[in-house]
């Protein structure tokens, strides 16, 4: 791996009183194929290591002394079966075929129109979706027909961001 | 796997509860337990709990099952357990009434009715909390309302210890002088931290969610809303561990039910001024009935909390405190959780019929599956008995009393036979009722997968 770690301190996130979640699931979002991301933290994160640990992510920590720790997530390889945000991590995702701004819909519409839209398109292909929140009950379905899925909320909170590939989960079904 | 799948046993739960509703509605017509007989008589205490284990609890964990998983985006803890639980729950019940049916002198046989009622509804309490609690864990940055639900769940904790001392009390087998002391003066703080913490305070919480949600309102994460929830926990924590001393001491709970009351009052407010906000910024501009007839609910909150004032002010709360928890207990609780069930029901069955095959084929809208100008009388109807029930007991009429509880009891079997239509799916239209591969729901429990 000589690709650079990504480094996200989220000291100063907190220190302003925010949630950094967001900001740590979009950089999880962002990592090249096989690129190790680096998290600074005033404290031990441990939710964190369980979370990121369920998306196929093993860690090495370093105490940095004043509370403070640094942790170096890397993606397992053979992560497939444990991950839950997509199926074909390893390989990059190709530029969404189609894009669905579905945060003004009424419930349950938002699962309808992104379910619809993945039975039109191809396999392979990647449909990008906003949300007012995030669809709990759609991920499932996505997985049971065999679809990949990324999902973090937006910068600002206010919207949960999907990508979904068509049909790349399949091989993943347990 | 992330997200959530529907929970096999809420439709259970929601039966059972609206089972336990009616009956408890019917018993009240009949002239059984207060006003006709004592306010702290055997016959009260049972339909009491009728009314809030068998009605309330049920609903809230039935909700709660389905719910807290959506709120953590996890799945719960187990799945099993909730079936387990409502079986607890139900024998629990059962025998607490034969207790209470005992002490009545109907029941005749001499059996260990309250040690048996306190083990069952203790472990089946438990093991919800348990299972709900391990749930919430999983929250990664727990939003407002996992943390109401954590108080909630807390007070719900506190409630079935303070109901387990009465139980060890009234079955004779407890006789230690200082669970004596709190089983005699205890039971306002076990009504208030049952009422008030486990069942309004979960409400409310949960509550901030679901109007966003149904009404397209922004989610609220603002100053007042956090004080309604610091300001809460506050009054609950003050009643319970306060409380629970005085009556312990022997020493009068008046100043304790004070010292609580101030920030219970001051979070009840802040959470008044959430709401409108909610309601004022919804993009939903046409309300749905189920949101329609939660304002019913929140007005009759607004009148039990006034009502408490003026009453205190005029020194005859004690002598009203009857027609208080009645208001609360079916004008706001019954009230907004049958408004709320109204569009849960349609939604749980829509999904669970229509998931596999939905943007596969044409499938129905999940208003389709209710047929508002059907169900909105039955909810006026609702409102209206509870309110005229409400003013039967201020004025301590007990035959007016048991017109308005006969009236509450036939609205409420309306309501239910609009739920019942829409898990039949009774009002959506033939040729768009089972397309090829959708799921037909059974009445009672759902299909998880």
């Amino acid at each position: 791996m000589s690709t650079k770690p990504l480094e996200l301190d989220v000291r100063p996130i907190l220190a302003g009183g925010s949630d950094p979640f967001a900001e740590i699931m979009e950089a999880v979002a962002a990592l090249a194929p096989g690129q190790d991301l680096r998290i600074v933290a005033p404290f031990r994160p441990a939710p964190l290591i369980q979370v990121l640990g369920s998306k196929g992510f093993t860690h090495v920590e370093e105490s940095l002394g004043g509370g403070a720790w640094a942790m170096t997530f890397s993606r397992v390889a053979d992560s497939g079966a444990r991950a839950d945000t997509a199926g074909a991590d390893a390989d990059p995702w190709p530029e969404p075929a189609r894009q669905l701004d579905n945060r003004d819909l009424d419930p349950p519409e938002p699962m309808v129109r992104i379910l619809a839209a993945t039975e039109e398109m191809a396999a392979g292909e990647v449909l990008s979706a906003l949300l007012p929140r995030e669809p709990s009950f759609l991920l499932p379905e996505l997985a049971k027909r065999g679809h990949a899925w990324r999902g973090a909320m937006t910068e600002d909170g206010k919207a949960y961001r999907l990508l979904v590939r068509v049909g790349a989960g399949r091989e993943m079904r347990t | 796997m992330a997200g959530v799948t529907l929970s096999r046993w809420t439709m259970s739960y929601f039966a059972a509860a609206l089972v336990a509703l009616v009956a408890a509605e019917v018993l009240m017509a009949t002239g059984f337990g207060y006003p006709a007989a004592a306010l702290r008589g055997a016959e009260t205490l049972l339909v009491v709990h009728l009314v809030a284990i068998g009605w309330l609890s049920l609903l809230m964990l039935g909700a709660l099952f389905q719910f807290v998983p959506v709120l953590v985006a996890k799945p719960l803890h187990s799945d099993r357990v909730a079936g387990a639980v409502l079986l607890g729950l139900l024998a629990g019940l059962s025998a607490l009434a034969a207790g209470f049916l005992h002490l009545a002198g109907v029941v005749t046989v001499d059996l260990p009715f309250f040690p048996a009622a306190a083990a069952l509804l203790g472990v089946s309490f438990a093991l919800a909390i348990f299972t709900l609690g391990r749930t919430l864990e999983t929250a990664v940055s727990p939003g407002l309302p996992v943390r109401f639900v954590t108080v909630g769940l807390i007070s719900l904790a506190a409630t079935v210890m303070f109901g387990i001392i009465f139980a060890g009390v009234l079955g004779g087998g407890v006789e230690a002088t200082l669970f004596l002391e709190i089983a005699a003066a205890g039971v306002p703080v076990h009504a208030v931290t049952g009422l008030g913490g486990w069942l309004t305070f979960t409400a409310m919480g949960v509550s901030y969610r679901l109007f966003a949600m149904f009404m397209l309102a922004p989610e609220l994460d603002r100053a007042s809303s956090r004080w309604v929830h610091r300001l809460g926990a506050a009054a609950l924590g003050v009643t319970v561990v306060g409380g629970g001393a005085a009556a312990a001491a022997g020493a009068s709970l008046t100043g304790v039910l004070a010292a609580a009351g101030i920030p219970g009052l001051a979070a009840l407010v802040l959470y008044g001024f959430d709401v409108v906000h909610l309601y004022r910024g919804r993009l939903r501009r046409n309300m749905e009935l189920n949101s329609r007839m939660a304002i019913c609910a929140l007005a009759s909150l607004a009148a039990a909390v006034t009502l408490s004032l003026v009453t205190v002010v005029l020194g005859v709360f004690e002598e009203h405190v009857g027609a208080i928890v009645f208001l609360v207990a079916f004008g706001w609780l019954t009230g907004l959780g049958l408004a709320k069930l109204y569009k849960i029901v349609a939604f749980l069955t829509w999904l669970e019929c229509y998931g596999p095959v939905l943007g596969k084929t044409a499938t129905p809208r999940v208003q389709d599956l209710a047929d508002e100008r059907r169900a909105w009388p039955w909810f006026v109807a609702f409102f209206m008995s509870s309110w005229l029930g409400t003013a039967a007991l201020l004025l301590s009429s007990a035959s007016m009393f048991r017109v308005a509880t006969a009236a509450l009891a036939i609205a409420t079997v309306g309501i239910v036979v609009q739920f019942v239509r829409a898990r039949r799916l009774i009002d959506v239209t033939n040729d768009l009722r089972f397309p090829p591969g959708a799921r037909r729901p059974r009445l009672f429990l759902s299909i998880s997968h």
